[in-house]
């Protein structure tokens, strides 16, 4: 009973889709509030059916009714029930089902928080909401109900379960991440369109609106993106937290296109600059963002992340036909608005540092769409398959990324408007001084190429930052007489949106200490029977013992790996595990086996041990160890941005928190 | 006198960015350009010796031997249809690694023999699989 009334809600809160859509248009030409009164009912009310169908979703995956289709696929009477809830997110239909579900949330938040409902501006912040909901409800009517029933001449007694990797608290929180991160960006798409259509693009209520959701939205996904990295690390043992996949550059895109929007929309509301460059910016989040989607669901691109071939793909290319023909037209309505603007006076001044690193987040979004459609086109036009690895990626965007950890130092120290020759030579001399120091010691030390400029970089930035917040400490410690800690307590809480911003940017350089620390990576693959050991870069590595055992899901062979010094002195013992899921499966094929990494880590390095696999004949097990330095600042780097972010995004005593 | 150099600045940047991209993206020469190409049994003798590329197909049956004195060191015969390729890997085999299996291996090929430093199992996920097929296991007939 429960499976029909899920899909008849979610047909119901189709039909009212096109009542809100019809009703709004009619309530903008007519300038009637009835009709505006009733959409903005209409779509409160489609939202809430939204939800309520995810709940109902919600309901039969942890009653674990086999009867439908999808939880039977993804969950099993023995899942556990925190992995029932979070099979919500593992298929395909399941996933559109709560992607609308997080809309319809965020599009409850607006509603709410909007006092004015009968403004042009507002119903067409609505009728944007609506479309793409009446978008997602489409494909869940029509192509991926996730309340289909099952289609098999059996009775389903048990489901599938979830594929093990899933099994892992970080799978639980990393997609829901992310998705609120993806999802967020729609609503500042829909003020940036009503925006365009009722040229409200100089209110600042407009810009600050614009400007705190995005920030919310960019919160999540730069969370999301983190979180999925530490997961790949600790669980998927490749040693590495970022491979880009097509569906980890999916999410990376509009996190580069909504970082730069977050500098430029700064100027704006500082200067009245850059308005034309702000909108387009934020639209093509939006569209990354549907992109990104289509990616993952289409089944276009072989990755880890996708889902099974299906037949979403055309839906969401003429989604995405739509959204650009849509968003040209009325940029193109505008173009007089965007004439008149004010232009940036001097090179030197802080909105042209802000506009070039834009232009630097643009380039890396472009060279990663690039690397992410250059397979699709290869084959389309020359009929050759090649596939886009690593290195393409890394090649192009480290000396690019180089320029943009020297603007994350450079930017704060320009002045707005234009930085003369005194006040430039003032600002940036410790900072060069200790980019030349780091620079002489990294040559000495024989780091050489690119990771030599990255630390030297690195230092420049860093020491800019904290000059920045030296400075503000001790005026304000000699002008109202405070303690070091209350002032620098106090300078923060008086100025969150700048000190909140060296916070994030401080993050940026620790993660940047971090991705270098990649150029050291080292690696060994080696075999071992019971006692035997080997010598790795300053390691020994022994396996002590090697004993087996039998837990509820799975089997487990575990490895008791002794690493000691060159001195003979004990640093640590790994556990890596290789575990066989399902393995009372008659069917070897079925049986899933699984290493279960061990880490030994620190600021320095991290000792990443895999035991890849047994020879069972002659007792010999296989390992890959690796040697990874500064992995940790990655996700310290990742901790100290997102309270950057928090500190930003506190509401102010007086103001509403949005 | 400086407003019309921002402008400009952003071009060459763009410009010289695009050069950059295509430069990394169409260079036949380097060696580690991370676009690797994907080709059939037939077209190996094509090949350059430098180009990395990546070959798919079944493992031969009874072909996988392994160096006795190198655990980690495996050869073995890759099967495209009637098409045979001799290959040697050097490296951890993955679980699934086994006679007929399924793999995409990746590395050059000279003197008649591949020499991969990379060896994928592609195996049929039990998670978007279709349900009939495990009614061996979990799923009782009615």
């Amino acid at each position: 009973m429960i499976p029909v009334l899920g899909s008849i809600t979610l047909s119901i809160a189709l039909g009212l889709c096109l009542i809100a859509f019809s009703l709004s248009l009619i309530g903008i030409r007519k300038k009637e509030a009835n009709f505006s009164i009733s959409a903005f009912r209409a779509v409160n009310l489609i939202s809430i059916l939204n939800i309520f169908s995810t709940f109902l979703l919600l309901n039969e995956l942890i009653g674990s009714n086999f009867d439908i289709k999808y939880v039977a696929h993804y969950t099993s009477i023995e899942t556990p029930f925190i992995y029932k809830i979070t099979a919500l997110w593992a298929g395909q239909s399941g996933s559109l089902l709560f992607w609308l579900c997080v809309l319809s949330v965020y599009t409850l938040i607006v509603t709410y928080q909007e006092k004015r409902l009968v403004t042009a501006y507002f119903q067409c912040v609505l009728l944007v909401l609506v479309l793409v909901q009446s978008f997602f409800l489409i494909l869940l009517n029509f192509i991926e109900n996730p309340f289909e029933p099952i289609n098999v001449d059996f009775i389903v007694n048990n489901g599938n379960g979830l594929n093990p990797l899933l099994q892992n608290l970080t799978m639980a929180i990393h997609p829901p991440t992310l998705y609120l991160g993806y999802i967020g960006f729609t609503i500042p798409f829909a003020f940036a369109i009503g925006g365009l259509i009722t040229k409200k693009l100089d209110s600042i209520i407009w810009i600050k609106k614009i400007r705190r959701w995005t920030l919310i939205a960019w919160l999540f996904q730069s969370a999301g993106i983190i979180l999925g990295g530490w997961w790949a690390y600790q669980e998927l043992g490749w040693g590495g937290y970022w491979a880009w996949d097509p569906v980890e550059n999916a999410s990376f895109m509009p996190w580069l296109t909504a970082t730069a929007f977050l500098h430029s929309i700064y100027i704006q509301e500082k200067k009245g600059l850059l308005k034309f460059w702000n909108i387009i910016l934020i639209l093509t989040t939006f569209i990354l963002v549907i992109f990104g989607t289509f990616l993952t669901r289409s089944g276009v691109m072989s990755s880890v992340h996708s889902f099974a071939v299906s037949d979403l793909g055309p839906a969401f290319l003429i989604f995405i036909f739509i959204l650009l023909i849509v968003c040209s037209y009325l940029v193109w309505l505008r173009l007089p608005i965007f004439k008149s603007q004010k232009k940036i006076k001097s090179i030197s001044s802080r909105e042209s540092g802000i506009l070039l690193n834009n232009v630097i987040f643009v380039v890396i979004c472009f060279s990663v769409f690039w690397g992410t459609i250059f397979p699709v086109l290869s084959e389309a036009v020359r009929g050759s398959k090649i596939t886009v690895g690593p290195p393409f990626y890394n090649q192009v965007n480290i000396p690019i990324g180089l320029i943009l950890l020297f603007f994350t130092g450079a930017g704060p120290l320009l002045v707005w408007g234009h930085t003369s020759k005194k006040a430039f030579f003032n600002n940036f001399k410790i900072p060069i001084i200790v980019m030349v120091f780091l620079f002489v010691i990294s040559f000495l030390k024989g780091i050489g190429g690119a990771a030599m400029v990255s630390f030297s970089l690195a230092g420049f930035s860093l020491a800019a930052i904290l000059k920045e917040f030296w400075r503000g400490v001790i005026s304000r410690k000699n002008q109202h007489n405070e303690s070091l800690v209350k002032a620098f307590l106090t300078l923060i809480n008086k100025n969150r949106n700048r000190y909140g911003g060296h916070f994030v940017h401080l993050g940026v350089i620790i993660m940047f200490v971090g991705f270098t620390g990649h150029a050291f990576d080292s690696e060994i693959e080696f075999s071992l029977k019971n006692r035997e050991s080997i010598d790795f870069n300053g390691y020994r590595f022994e396996l002590a013992s090697l004993s087996s055992e039998e837990r509820p899901n799975h089997f487990a062979y575990i490895a008791e790996m002794k690493v000691s010094n060159i001195e003979n002195k004990l640093i640590t013992t790994l556990y890596p595990e290789k575990r066989v899921y399902f393995h009372r499966h008659p069917n070897p094929d079925k049986r899933q086996p699984h290493s279960e990494l061990d880490i030994y880590s620190t600021v320095r390095k991290d000792i990443y041990s895999i035991f890849s696999g047994i020879e069972q004949e002659n007792q010999t097990a296989f390992f890959k160890i690796m040697i990874n330095p500064l992995v940790r600042l990655v996700w310290y780097g990742g901790y100290i941005l997102i309270i950057g972010t928090l500190i930003i995004l506190l509401p102010d005593k007086e103001k509403s928190w949005i | 006198m400086f407003v019309s150099k921002i402008p400009i600045t952003i071009l060459t940047i763009s410009f010289l960015a695009v050069i950059w991209i295509s430069w990394i993206t169409f260079n036949p020469n380097q060696e580690k350009s991370g676009l690797v190409r994907f080709v059939s049994i037939t077209e190996l003798d094509l090949v350059k010796e430098n180009e990395r590329i990546r070959l798919g197909g079944l493992v031969k049956p009874g072909s996988i031997s392994i160096t006795p004195d190198n655990q980690l060191e495996c050869n073995f015969s890759l099967q495209q249809g009637e098409h045979n390729v001799d290959v040697f890997f050097s490296g951890i085999r993955p679980d699934m690694f086994k006679d007929e299996a399924e793999v995409i291996i990746e590395g050059n090929y000279y003197g008649g023999k591949f020499s991969a430093d990379q060896l994928q199992t592609k195996c049929a996920s039990r998670y978007e699989g279709d349900l009939k097929d495990q009614s061996s296991y979990k799923y009782k007939n009615t």
